[in-house]
Order: structure tokens, then sequence, then C-alpha cells
């Protein structure tokens, strides 16, 4: 007889090796290592950086972040210490934790997102870059929205990296099954879904607007269902793993993303919270699991999401 | 100054009370983490109801029990009132607190406005305890009116000079308190100042104009509390740094505002 097996978290993603499915999402982990003495960091499935950029950025200026009812609206203009910088030590100390490492990547035009798409995937710790095609936070249009730039950024970038890409796209498209398509075509390895929603808050005490730049990307729990919405529909029309992400609280979360077609999922506004909430999280989905009597995890990946619906 | 330690965890609290019309002192059991409080830092409090945790200065931390004293502002803090008995969760302690090394040599003056009294009461008592710190302190406190006055005596009981101001003259001066400030504040002197971003301003003008020694404890919006977010950045001396980690406790001839 056996008692109570211990359902199997570990799943393969892109040919990366995870021990669950449950990595940090970018922007909400800084360079990944800093929570080390809070939180059990090898007990996560792979730990997905900031935004890096070729040149180091100071981001926007204050108020940067604004809370709303069941989540958070940021600004905060991709603040980072720039690819060269990052390559010392930061990914040294990431290293030593030793998980998979994503790295997530931006730029102010194509040759930007290559060179530092070429400076990252050199170096031998890091194991897949997550191109952000969908930072709501520059001034200018983003990629996105750009369907021939969206391309080529994701065609040149492969032509340099030595490891497998990820796309993550902005959910504010008019077909998010159709962009996903288009980032599989141009040889994405896999899709992130999604980044924040753009969004804007006024106070309305002071008349002035919650964040500096006005307009800012809306996560936390209040937008999990519509990025469920985008997961289910892009898992319809594309054969590379997804990445769920928006307003991952708990293991039941986490599972409702893989039922609806995420491969893995990641974890933002809720681990700026509570760190350990990432850990917590991952207990959550081995108790669902067993009390449905699943043993793999990898059984749940799209389950509920076999046929095709108009709309 | 900064400890290492700090912890992710729910602690019971043990009284909720109002000290004064809208101000509240919590006590929660926190066990041995009081022990790693220093003054200036802070704990990210998780309120049931919102989605971020608030960022409160320590207050007080004596053996077992943490104390905080804030202002009801808006819903977070509003909630946080109504709770008498219960759970909350915590993150801290966080940030780098106030160099006391610095007071061995000088005299000490605290400057705060409103809930500012907070970090600097919990700064007080640490200078009271330690031995190297023998001389007593001036405190310079201002409020909007007598109403906003809070914990006076417990400076006085420790020996502090207490000198306040009012806005509408219902105690003390009439008028801002840097106004005084400016009158009195000497080279020898180290300034300790917490309060609203008008009064830091000017604080950080008089001391820069004197060349008098100091640390200013900003306040910015923030959601995580270990510097991951990046929301609450600040200029420091050309630089950009986080209120959080690299602060919230600055030295004030590098403080740009």
């Amino acid at each position: 007889m056996v008692l109570c097996m211990k359902p199997s978290l570990a799943i393969d993603f892109m040919g990366i090796k995870l021990k669950n499915p449950v990595l940090t999402a970018s922007g909400a982990f800084g360079y990944g290592y800093e929570l080390a003495d809070l939180i059990p960091l090898n007990k996560l499935g792979a730990i997905l950086t900031k935004t890096i950029t070729l040149e180091p950025k100071s981001g926007n200026l204050q108020p940067r972040i604004a809370e709303v009812s069941s989540g958070l609206l940021n600004s905060i203009g991709l603040q980072n210490i720039g690819a060269k910088a990052f390559i010392k030590e930061p990914l040294e100390n990431l290293s030593k934790v030793g998980l998979p490492i994503i790295v997530s990547v931006a730029g102010s035009c194509v040759k930007e997102y290559v060179q530092t798409v070429e400076i990252l995937s050199a170096q031998d710790t890091i194991s897949a870059i997550e191109l952000n095609l969908s930072c709501p936070n520059l001034k200018k249009k983003i990629v996105c929205h750009d369907l021939p730039l969206t391309q080529e950024v994701i065609k040149s970038v492969k032509k340099v990296s030595k490891v497998p890409v990820i796309v993550k796209l902005s959910p504010l498209v008019t077909d998010i099954a159709e962009l996903s398509l288009c980032a599989q075509n141009a040889g994405a390895n896999g899709i992130t879904l999604a980044n924040t929603y753009p969004a804007m808050a006024i106070d309305v005490k002071t008349f002035k607007y919650k964040l500096s730049t006005a307009k800012g990307g809306l996560s936390g729990a209040c937008v999990k269902p519509m990025s469920v919405r985008c997961v289910y529909d892009a898992y319809q029309n594309i054969d590379i793993p997804i990445v769920g992400c928006g307003g991952i609280e708990t293991g039941e979360d986490v599972l409702e993303f893989m039922l609806a077609g995420a491969r893995v999922v990641s974890v933002g506004s809720a681990s700026l919270v509570s760190p350990k909430i990432l850990i917590k999280i991952i207990s959550e989905i081995e108790k669902v699991l067993k009390e449905k009597n699943i043993k793999d995890i990898r059984e749940v990946v799209g389950m509920l999401n076999t046929t095709k619906n108009a709309c | 100054m900064c400890t290492l330690k700090r912890f992710d965890i729910t602690c019971k609290i043990i009284s909720n009370k109002e000290v004064c019309t809208n101000y509240f002192e919590l006590k929660i059991k926190a066990g041995s983490i009081a022990k790693y409080c220093l003054p200036g830092q802070f704990f990210m409090i998780g309120v049931p109801g919102v989605f971020l945790r608030r960022p409160i200065s320590v207050y007080d931390s004596k053996k077992s029990v943490l104390s905080f004293l804030y202002k009801v502002v808006g819903k977070g803090t509003g909630i946080l009132s109504r709770m008498r008995s219960g759970q909350l969760q915590i993150l801290g302690p966080l940030g780098k607190g106030y160099d006391l090394e610095i007071c061995k040599d000088l005299n000490y003056v605290a400057v705060a406005g409103g809930t500012g009294i907070a970090s600097l009461h919990f700064l007080a008592i640490k200078l009271g305890k330690n031995k190297p710190y023998k001389k007593k302190g001036t405190l310079y406190y201002g409020a909007r009116s007598k109403k906003d006055l809070l914990c006076l005596d417990k400076f006085k009981e420790i020996g502090w000079k207490v000198v306040v101001s009012t806005e509408d003259g219902s105690k003390g001066y009439k008028g801002y308190i840097t106004d005084i400030l400016e009158k009195k504040v000497k080279d020898s002197d180290v300034l300790f100042a917490c309060g609203p971003m008008p009064m830091l301003k000017k604080v950080v003008q008089i001391a820069k104009g004197k060349k008098v020694k100091g640390f200013a404890s900003l306040e910015e919006k923030m959601a995580c509390g270990v510097g991951n977010c990046q929301g609450c950045a600040v200029n420091i001396n050309g630089a950009i740094k986080m209120t959080c980690k690299d602060g919230p406790v600055f030295k004030i001839e590098e403080v740009n505002l």
C-alpha cells in the first residue's frame, strides 16, 4: 500500500531542469540573492532577476509606487546597474544559490537588446534570458505594440544568445494568442504571460497623479484573472512553454495558471509583501496535488485547455 | 547602524491604544527580535484588508516587546488602529538607523516633527542606557497644535531638555520648530532629525549652513522595505539610493532634498 506519496513538482522548462515550477518575477526580487537571510532561496524553481539594460539606469522620479485595491501600481523606470556591473558581484552572489538563473533584459533599440544578451548569455551561470518587450514604463512606444519590431528583436537576439530566450509580453494587445505565435515564429523558446497592465491612479485629496509618470504598470491579486485568460488563449496557439505571471499569492493560484496552460509561473507582487510567501506557495502546491491524488505536476499543464474555443 | 538579523514572522498584539486623538501606540510580543532593533530602524507591518505592508519606525523595544507609535492617516493605519488583539505579520528590523558613535564627543540634538518623534524616542532611550553617552540631549519638537504633541514626559523623564513649537501657538513657540533650531544649534552639536519633508528640508539647510553634523531619517512610499522593488529611491550625494535599505537614516551632509 502506498501511503501519501509525495507528488513530484519537478518540471523541465526549455531543457532546464527545475525542482518545482515557482520562479521569482522580474522586478520583484532585485538581483536575486539579497533575501538569502530571510528565505531558503534554493527551494525555489529558478530565480528571475530584475531587468538589466546595457548601461546603468537611474529610473524614474518619485513617487514610483502606489497602492490600489488588491494591487500595486509601479513606475520604477528599469533602475539597474547595467550589464557589465551585474555580471560581477551580483551574478557571482546569485550563482552561489545553486539554482537556474534567468536574467530579464530590456533595451531602447534592437542593437541594445542584442549587445546586452551577448554579454549576459556568455556567462556560464546564466540559464536563460527573458526579453522584457512590454515594460509599460518607458515613455516611448513599447516593443510589443510594433509587430515587425517585436520579431526583429527576437530574431536578432536569438542569433547571438547562447541560452534559451523567453519573451515577456504585454497583456494590452488586441490578440495575445496571435502575438504569442508571432514570438514563437521569430524563434522564442518560451513566453511569459503577462507583464503588468498599463494603468493609472489619481489622488483626489491633492489632485495629483499617484505616480510621477502619471501611468504605470498594475500588478497584484487584481490582475490574476486577466493573466490566466492570456495564458489560456496563448496556450491554444503555440507549442513553446509559457511562464504564467500575474497576481499569484497561493499554491492554488499557481495551479490555476498551470491548468490554463502555463508550464511554470513567476511570483512578483506577493513576494514584495512577504518574501516567505514563495516558500509557502511551493508547499501549498504539494498539498493540493496530494488532495487531488496527482502524482506529477506535469500532468496539470494545460489539463483544462484541450479544446479550441470560439472566443 | 544596521543589524543583519531580520525576520518575516507573525507576532501577537499585546495592546494597541490611542494615546491621543488619532495617534496610537501598538505593542507586540516579538520574542528575541526586540533585541536586534536599533533606533531609526523600522518594520513592514501587514494590515489585513490592504495589499502592502506599512513601514513603521520602532518607538521602543524592551525585552520581548516591540512598540510602534503611529498616526491614522489612511485606510491601512485606520484598520490597524481598530485591531485590539490578534496577530500581525511583521518583517524587520529593516534599514540603517542613527549612528550613535558620533554622540560620544558632541551634544546631541533631536529635531522631530509629528510622528517623527517615534524613532527619536527610541534613540533617546538607547543613548540614556549606554554609558559612553553621558550628556543629556535637547529635543526640538514641532507639531500643528498642543494635541499633536506626543510623549514629552518620556523625554523629560530621561533628563532631556524639551523645546516645543506649535503652528497654532497652543503650546510653546508659535511657528515652526526649525525657526528656533536655526538660532540655537551650534557646530558642537550633532543633529538627529525625523519628520515631514518640509521640516527635513529646512533642517538639512540649517545643518549644511552651520556645518553641523548629523543624521536625517527620510520617508518615501515603499512596497517591500528590503530594496527589491526600488520604489523608494532617493538622491544621496548624487547617487540613487533606496530609502528602505540604504536608509532611512542618512548623513545630513549627503542628503539633497
